[in-house]
């Protein structure tokens, strides 16, 4: 272990954390948009439900690198090109997407029908009830998965790398092709994700306390 | 009153079906319920009472025959043709908005404080203004004496309070008819009168009513008619008085003597003595 290289690194580590960092929370931003949208849109036309399926199949049942490479070495070929960066953002949020539509789906069914018909019987509009009766309890319900699903989709950055992104995993790649060393590069990579994972999971416990409806035992 | 008034049902259920999958719960249901009347439905478990109340206001939408609220053609309307066209979503909530429900399961919003549970009614679904929402919830809220607790969550009421609170928020839109399902299935026993006072002090205002509910006591106290029904059918219905002491039908008596022996046996006969143990 050399501390020494450990300093020499740091700069263009932190510098490549930033990457990571920004197109990460982009992404997942970008992939919990989607995922409530396609969830809502199940949940107000039921009608969607194959579309929905289709999507959620081919998203979840394929690797993130096949995406990936059909996006920014694909996509060229019928003339849809991108630069690594944004086809790094719109794959992790398609790829994010489907899951974060499932986490609000399941969220969704585990309120009772009788609180969906109660605000029916009551003259609200299928519009209202998703807004006033069932968001304010599956989105409080769904922190924790979302905060689980959006620690994952960090860590899937890192499989950007391949397509010259120039982030935390490639960085660390580069200094094993200039130095040979294993062992810092990858420690301080894994402390960085470690770090952000931590930021992401200490966000979402502050964010169920804040908005809790009666104060819980701190965890 | 006039004669028109009196001649229109509240509510009207003509030759209505129903099935889900290969069951039929209910078979050409016809019932009509007059302005002031308490309507109480018995009969055993899986005979259709509550998917009535339930086609009552397109909680189920009827596979055939009409429902009425005031005269007015309920869930469907019926083409030039003959054949039947589903209305909107929002014609539907313009037809049932006189009516109100009362669920077995209360069906309060946990999220949201008991006001905010009887103002949604009116905030959210009739765009009333917050502060005259708020004024009127209040008011239902002490009609049903919870007027104390509305700044409390669901959950920190008892069943028999969050029932109340029910009944407060069917109460909050002024309506013409209520509905309720086995409004008192779901409550400890001791839970259980706080409600029925309720629902007959409203009884004594002259509020129309059909109800769901398996305390023969309570439906012969308060109901003007009690419909006996079975596997989808109406097998007997008339005044209380009637229904109870004199039933015509063997079916009826079946059921009303198992009834009467369960009551027997609970008060008469103790199983366990102490004897034994």
């Amino acid at each position: 272990m050399n501390p020494d290289l450990i300093i020499e690194i740091l700069p263009a580590f932190l510098r490549a954390a930033w990457l990571t960092l920004w197109l990460s929370v982009l992404a997942i931003a970008l992939a919990a948009v989607l995922g409530f949208g396609l969830n809502a849109a199940l949940q107000l036309a039921p009608r969607v439900t194959p579309l929905y399926r289709t999507i959620v199949w081919v998203v979840r049942g394929t690797p993130f690198l096949a995406q990936l490479f059909v996006l920014y070495f694909g996509l060229p070929q019928i003339g849809l090109a991108m630069d690594a960066i944004t086809a790094a953002v719109v794959g992790l949020a398609i790829y994010g997407s489907a899951y974060f539509a499932e986490i609000f789906r399941a969220c969704w069914q585990s309120i009772p029908r009788g609180q969906v018909e109660a605000g029916r019987v009551f003259g609200m509009s299928r519009l209202a009830i998703l807004r006033h009766i069932e968001w304010p309890q599956a989105g409080r319900l769904a922190i924790p998965m979302l905060v689980n699903q959006a620690i994952l989709v960090l860590k899937e950055s890192s499989v950007v790398s391949i397509i010259t992104v120039p982030e935390l995993t490639m960085t660390a790649g580069t200094v094993v092709a200039d130095t040979f060393s294993y062992l810092e590069p990858y420690l301080l990579l894994g402390l960085i994700y470690w770090l952000m994972a931590l930021a992401l999971a200490s966000l979402g416990r502050a964010t169920e306390r804040l908005i809790a409806l009666t104060p819980s035992p701190k965890a | 009153m006039n004669a028109s008034a009196v001649s229109v049902p509240m509510v009207s259920l003509k030759g209505v079906c129903k099935s889900y999958g290969p069951v039929q719960v209910l078979h050409d249901f016809e019932l009509d319920v007059a302005r002031g009347e308490v309507v109480t439905l018995i009969g055993p478990s899986g005979s259709g009472k509550t998917t009535a109340l339930r086609c009552m206001n397109f909680l189920e939408a009827h596979d055939a025959g009409e429902v009425r609220i005031r005269g007015a053609l309920l869930g469907y309307s019926t083409r030039s043709d003959g054949t039947r066209q589903r209305e909107s979503e929002r014609s539907v909530a313009e037809v049932r908005a006189c009516v109100a429900m009362v669920f077995q399961q209360f069906n309060l919003w946990p999220h949201m404080r008991v006001i905010d549970n009887v103002m949604a009614p009116l905030t959210i679904a009739r765009g009333v203004p917050a502060e005259q929402a708020r004024a009127r919830a209040q008011k239902a809220l002490e009609r049903v004496g919870l007027g104390a607790k509305a700044q409390a969550y669901p959950a920190q009421l008892s069943g028999g309070q969050q029932q109340r609170v029910g009944i407060a928020r069917a109460l909050v839109v002024e309506p013409e008819v209520m509905l309720l399902d086995e409004p008192t299935s779901a409550l400890d026993p001791e839970l259980v009168d706080e409600v029925l006072e309720v629902i007959l002090s409203l009884v004594r205002e002259g509020m129309t009513m059909v109800m769901v509910t398996h305390e023969m006591g309570f439906a012969a106290k308060v109901s003007t008619r009690v419909v006996f029904m079975e596997a989808g059918r109406i097998v007997e219905q008339g005044p209380p008085a009637t229904l109870f002491q004199t039933p015509k039908t063997e079916r009826l008596r079946a059921f009303l003597r198992t009834w009467l022996s369960r009551q027997r046996q609970a008060f008469e006969l103790p199983v366990n003595d102490g004897a034994t143990a």
